[in-house]
């Protein structure tokens, strides 16, 4: 298969851009890969991206770039959806250069990477490929402003992938999506080039921007619990961000300087969880989880407070890690202790986190989207087929309104009518 | 400052240069490193070479197959590399050296050290902010190793353990100021947990600089900087943060803190309250 990621800028970091590295460099083992980039700002990716894969950007915003200064760089985007949190950065002329793009594509399979370009994709490609819309934010984290829009063209999408089954459960009740396949499949995450973790090192390990949703006031003041039980035992918290001086102040406040540090950010982060005997993952909410299933690969086990969306989806409480109530400080020390007083049973959860964490390699992941492509693209995809499923569900979306019980009907009537 | 440029071979800017090998480290307990980068099938002899900034010495280190396509260089702890900053080239035969950027550095090893040899040897791979590969090195012997520090009413109190040095009776440790405006202040050098302890009370300290040493053999044997490099932090200084202390004084209220120099020395900044 030809397959064509559709990328806002390949040349940054970020989640996003290493999964879709992660993903490109292994289909492309088998199959045809491109990664369309909207941006380019530098002049090499940061991440590793094979060879074989071809990199192309739509507009260069490098310095002394074919598009630096363009005039309609500032006239706003019409095409890119105005909710979307990078409307900002999208113009007119990125709307014409991916409706260039995507009106001539090249392709079996067309994969877009973040709602906006969902949007494009799903609105502008020529008849013909597939089109596969990813959500690696959730549902519930989308405005309702950018969630009314996806719901009028999420439906012309042929699938959509979540990262979780709780967020494909989302889309799939809080949506309608007609006919799309709706699909959970996790990041995938490489094995680490390094020998996992020996578990002996008296270190608990955190790593993430250091933003309020991490909640990294709560594992400082768990550790201060640790400390009175545990002195011998410290914490290293990687990651940059604004909460920084907040956390300094509550460390120098609660007088754990000797024992709990801010690393700054640290990449490649791999040889930092190798470091540890334990992660911890404090947030109020994950979208993924993505820390998690590194530190495993690494051979640590996570002691992970049971929020949305991830963490229950990976970790299997009392096997591979912990699971701990959100937002308790009592329950993140007391899960931290339990590993850190029982040497036994963290070597055991360790050698469980580095087997459990296998179904997230790279090879199993791209598996997953090789099944879903290869009976979309048998399928006739985004063809004829789904041009009228397109205008079907406008219709039945106008005389239907929001009846959701009538819409599941109408969808796995029209499933069967397809599958005939 | 720890980030400049590297002065001595200048870099080809052709094609073929654009692809900078990168080179995975990994450091053993005693100090030593290894090197592993990917073997590109040039012939000839190949080197790992280290530049001493600011300075004409290098060393150079052979790269042998070390099998699944890669080479691999080793700077064992017995060989001399000057307390520095020695930034790594490539070097394949006769040619140009080209610089390496870091791949995956495996310091595992590094945390927590607690070596037992005399001499203290110790080289931190790291990634400079133009992305290149360079080994700080530090080499002392004696050597006075700070550990956990204690702030608390007026008062700094600061763990040391000493190496190839057994502090006598009459050790003690010494607060200098860095513009030798004001005289040394002791501190009184007392066994304890995990090493010796000394404390000083900050308001024996004038606005300005203050460097720790330690005296192990009295005022007449050697004179050791109190630093802290036993472990996998290449650069101390924004990661072993201490609270800043408001002290009233003789000279009006000031505000004191402990902080690690660029050379991962332990120093005191008095000054002013802000």
């Amino acid at each position: 298969m030809h397959i064509s990621f559709l990328i806002h800028n390949a040349y940054g970091i970020g989640g996003t851009i290493r999964t879709t590295y992660n993903l490109a460099n292994t289909l492309t083992e088998q199959h045809d890969v491109e990664i369309v980039s909207v941006f380019r700002h530098r002049d090499e990716p940061v991440f590793d991206v094979d060879p074989k894969v071809r990199l192309r950007a739509l507009v260069d915003i490098r310095e002394g770039g074919a598009d630096n200064g363009h005039a309609d760089l500032e006239r706003p985007a019409k095409v890119f959806p105005r909710a979307e949190g990078r409307f900002g950065q999208y113009s007119a002329l990125t709307d014409r250069r991916m409706a260039e793009h995507l009106g001539a594509v090249d392709a079996d399979v067309l994969v877009g990477t973040r709602p906006g370009l969902n949007v494009h994709m799903a609105r502008q490609t020529r008849r013909g490929p597939v089109r596969v819309g990813q959500e690696h934010l959730t549902l519930d984290s989308h405005s309702p402003a950018l969630r009314a829009t996806l719901r009028g063209v999420y439906p012309r999408l042929d699938a959509l992938t979540t990262t979780t089954e709780a967020d494909a459960r989302a889309y799939g009740s809080k949506m309608r999506l007609p006919g799309v396949q709706l699909l959970a499949v996790p990041n995938p995450v490489p094995a680490p080039g390094l020998d996992p973790a020996d578990g002996t090192g008296k270190w608990v390990v955190a790593a993430g921007r250091l933003a309020p949703v991490k909640r990294y006031d709560l594992l400082v003041n768990a550790f201060d619990k640790v400390r009175e039980e545990r002195p011998d035992w410290r914490l290293r918290i990687y990651g940059g961000g604004k909460q920084k001086d907040k956390l300094r102040a509550l460390i120098d406040k609660l007088g754990l300087y000797n024992h709990v540090y801010l690393m700054g950010p640290a990449n490649p982060i791999e040889p930092e969880w190798a470091k540890g005997s334990i992660a911890a993952v404090t947030s109020s909410l994950e979208s993924f989880g993505m820390t998690i299933v590194e530190a495993m690969r690494c051979g640590l086990p996570v002691v992970s407070t049971d929020c949305p969306h991830g963490p229950g989806e990976i970790i299997e409480d009392g096997v591979d890690g912990r699971l701990v109530k959100v937002g308790d400080v009592k329950a993140i020390a007391d899960g931290l202790l339990e590993l850190i007083n029982d040497d036994d049973k963290r070597q055991r959860m360790a050698h469980a986190a580095l087997t459990d964490s296998e179904r997230f390699d790279p090879s199993r992941i791209a598996e997953r989207y090789e099944t879903l492509f290869g009976d979309l693209v048998a399928r006739g995809g985004g063809s004829s087929v789904g041009r009228m499923r397109g205008s079907l569900h406008r219709t039945r979306g106008a005389l239907l309104g929001g009846a959701y019980a009538v819409r599941d009907a109408g969808r796995s009537a029209l499933k069967k009518g397809r599958t005939a | 400052m720890m980030t400049l440029a590297p002065q001595q071979p200048t870099h080809r800017d052709d094609e073929e240069d654009r692809a900078i090998p990168r080179t995975d480290c990994v450091a053993d307990s005693a100090g030593g490193l290894t090197f592993d980068i990917a073997d590109r099938g040039e012939p000839g002899p190949a080197h790992l070479v280290l530049f001493l900034r600011d300075s004409d010495q290098r060393v150079s280190l052979p790269l042998t197959p070390a099998g699944d396509g890669r080479l691999r260089a080793a700077l064992p702890s017995g060989v001399d590399v000057p307390e520095g900053r020695w930034d790594a080239y490539l070097q394949v035969a006769g040619g140009e050296p080209s610089r390496l950027s870091p791949g995956l550095n495996d310091l595992r090893s590094l945390v927590d050290r607690a070596p037992t040899a005399d001499r203290i040897a110790v080289r931190i791979p790291y990634g400079t902010k133009h992305g290149n590969l360079t080994i700080r090195s530090w080499e002392r012997s004696p050597h006075a190793e700070a550990g956990a520090l204690h702030i608390g009413d007026g008062e700094l109190e600061v763990t040391v353990e000493t190496y190839g040095t057994e502090p006598t009776p009459d050790a003690y440790a010494e607060f200098t100021d860095r513009e030798e405006s004001a005289p040394a202040v002791r501190a009184e050098l007392t066994p304890g947990q995990g090493g010796f302890r000394c404390a000083v009370a900050y308001g024996a300290l004038r606005p300005g600089t203050w460097d720790l040493w330690l005296r192990p053999r009295g005022e007449n044997g050697p004179r050791v900087r109190i630093a802290r490099l036993l472990d996998d932090i290449v650069d101390k200084h924004p990661v072993f943060v201490y609270p800043r202390t408001r002290v009233e004084t003789d000279h009006g209220p000031l505000e004191a803190e402990p902080f690690y120099t660029a050379d991962n020395d332990l120093s005191v900044r008095v000054g002013a309250v802000s």
